[in-house]
């Protein structure tokens, strides 16, 4: 029997707790048992996966770019949420506003969320410069918080949305998850609309360093693949943790942000 | 300006940031604003329904949602646990004895309160079809009654069956009655509670521990299944391993060795404190109607109906009642044997 392997995570609400023991148990009497290890930001998680005291990590977009970084390469994802390879940033604005798209942003107050997030941040400020008007062009505020968790908890992104209702701004940039949570457009008419979609890229995934063989990784993603959404017990964790199949990586979806990060010089530890 | 509808609109963001730092299953109070509360009530009713989310109270002034929708409490209680797996009947109300710390306030002046020969055969009858799978027989003294033998008959020949008894009544017509009884469908629960007089005749009058020892035996040699079951005070759990080992001489098996705490219930003047929410209920039958649990019977704030028939409509409203109380109550269960 392997010895189990340990999942780095960060904790960004209560729940991941009783995800991670739900993955825990899941994985128990198996033949690839695994832990897990709580982090509070993911500075710290990939500083412990590249240095080998976690086997795995749940990694969002930007803990995989930088972990690519400090390993040359030389980590693998094993795996992402069927979420994580649709994700898109969402250009909503006021309901009613007349926009079309990113060029009307020209001039205009466009809020950004945390720094260190990928969908609400610094993606947005790539499909600006490689889709819209250049991100010089548009005045840009950020709302700067809990930094280091990537933008996991989506408060930046709310409260860029309170900016747009409050006309402290025109418009804000949000990840597809937020939208999806407050409703889109459809719940609350009136308020928002999206006037801008990003193409799909990849959000999270599992992240192992390359001494972890195959020999311990592949029994481990069999089984991860085994979860079932029609399976009431499977389906809670599913549910719990956003999505209804894990698949296998897209890494074609991590292109922009390479890019993204190294055009806007993103330090190497967030 | 902000306009009317964006206050709705906030509240939602406020719903979602909130709900993101709590977890799964515990819930969120918003304050609606005035001149908005209408619009804001079908707002959070819409978001709850389209997100997953449960919303437990529309108030007048604030809106209460839960994270995720809370679990089934019937399907968390597992079938061993489910109201309704056992049927408890109370034969009757009176009593040779009277324990000082009797849940049915029983003793030799209670009023009989006689459940009857026809209702208990109905009762089997239908438990059989309500999913019942074992029914429990107590009292009061149910060795009192003249028929208890065809009380008995009618119970075995429907499922497996439990009898409690204080075991002290064991001679003459009584014993014949028990001699007459299906020993493959019959167990014998008798009530003593210590290794020695001392503890059992403080509570339940002087020579009793050595007529209930007696009655073990008796109900033993005639090839009957007996489990004894102790009631100790609070803070006397230390008793329980000379208990064990003296039982384990009566030929008593270990699985039947049952050990419960004093309720604060009846004439006990001590106890722990039972109420509806600490009690998974037991569906308990009285010639009164259907009370939540039998250490609990014949006390007004656990009676659920006075309609004992059909039996499955009185379990369904005991599950439909738990599971109501169960949606409002956070605190965990705790299960009280009563066995
Ligand atoms: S505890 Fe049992 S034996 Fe004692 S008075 Fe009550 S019913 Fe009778």
């Amino acid at each position: 029997m392997n010895q189990p392997l340990i999942v780095g995570a960060v904790a960004y609400t209560p729940n991941v707790v009783t995800i991670w023991e739900g993955m825990r148990d899941y994985f128990a009497g198996t033949p690839a048992e695994m832990d897990f290890v709580l982090f509070s930001n993911y500075a710290r998680q990939v500083d412990a996966l590249v240095d080998g005291r976690i086997d795995l990590a749940w990694n969002t977009n930007l803990a995989w770019v930088r972990t690519v970084a400090q390993t040359d390469g030389a980590c693998r994802a094993l795996a992402m949420r069927d979420t994580d390879a649709v994700f898109r940033t969402i250009f909503v604005t006021r309901a009613g506003s007349s926009f079309t798209g990113l060029d009307d942003l020209r001039g205009r107050r466009l809020v950004l969320g945390s720094k260190d997030s990928a969908q609400a941040a610094i993606l947005p400020v790539h499909f600006l410069d490689h889709s819209g008007p250049g991100a010089d062009s548009v005045d840009i505020s950020r709302i700067d918080s809990d930094v280091g968790k990537h933008g996991d908890t989506g408060r930046s992104e709310l409260d860029a949305l309170r900016a747009v209702l409050d006309d402290r701004a025109d418009a804000a940039a949000i990840g597809i998850n937020t939208w999806e949570a407050i409703g889109r457009e459809e719940l609350m008419p009136g308020a928002f609309e999206a006037f801008w979609q990003s193409p799909t890229y990849s959000h999270c995934n599992f992240t192992v360093m390359p001494h972890v063989g195959d020999e311990r990784t592949t029994p481990w993603v069999e089984q991860l693949f085994a979860m079932d959404w029609e399976n009431p017990a499977h389906r809670s964790i599913l549910e719990m943790e956003g999505l209804r199949a894990w698949v296998p990586p897209h890494l074609d979806g991590y292109a922009s942000l390479f890019d993204a990060v190294r055009e806007q010089a993103i330090p190497p530890r967030w | 300006m902000v306009s009317r509808s964006l206050v709705s609109h906030g509240l939602v963001l406020d719903l979602v940031e909130q709900l993101g730092t709590i977890a799964r299953y515990d819930t969120v109070t918003l304050p609606l604003e005035e001149d908005e509360r209408d619009e804001q009530r079908s707002v959070v009713a819409a978001w709850c329904t389209r997100t997953g989310n449960e919303l437990v109270e529309l108030g007048h002034d604030t809106v209460t949602v839960r994270r995720g929708r809370s679990p089934d409490p019937l399907a968390e209680l597992g079938a061993a646990l489910m109201p309704g797996a056992r049927l408890w009947m109370y034969t009757n109300f009176d009593c040779n004895l009277a324990c000082d710390y009797c849940c049915a306030r029983s003793s030799p002046q209670s009023a009989r309160k006689a459940l009857g020969l026809d209702r208990v055969r109905r009762l089997a009858s239908e438990a059989v079809d309500a999913g019942v799978t074992e029914l429990i027989l107590t009292g009061g003294e149910p060795f009192l009654l003249p028929n208890l033998d065809e009380l008995v008959a009618a119970c075995t020949s429907a499922l497996p069956t439990i009898l409690l008894t204080n075991g002290m009544l064991f001679r003459g017509n009584r014993l014949a009655a028990l001699q007459g009884m299906d020993r493959s469908r019959l167990a014998l629960q008798i009530s003593l509670d210590s290794a020695t007089p001392g503890l059992h005749d403080l509570h339940r009058g002087r020579g009793s521990w050595e007529r209930a020892v007696a009655g073990i035996r008796t109900a033993r040699d005639e090839g009957f299944r007996v489990r004894v079951a102790a009631t100790l005070p609070h803070g006397q759990s230390h008793q329980q391993q000379p208990f064990h080992t003296f039982l384990d001489s009566l030929g008593v098996a270990p699985e039947d060795q049952v050990i419960r705490v004093l309720a604060h219930r009846g004439v006990a003047d001590e106890g722990i404190e039972l109420t509806l929410e600490s009690l998974i209920p037991e569906v308990t039958v009285t010639a009164e109607g259907v009370y939540w649990h039998p250490v609990t019977a014949g006390h007004e704030d656990q009676f659920v109906t006075a309609d004992i028939f059909p039996l499955q409509e009185a379990i369904a409203e005991v599950r439909r009642r738990f599971t109501e109380m169960r949606a409002r109550a956070t605190a965990a269960g705790q299960w009280f044997p009563c066995a």
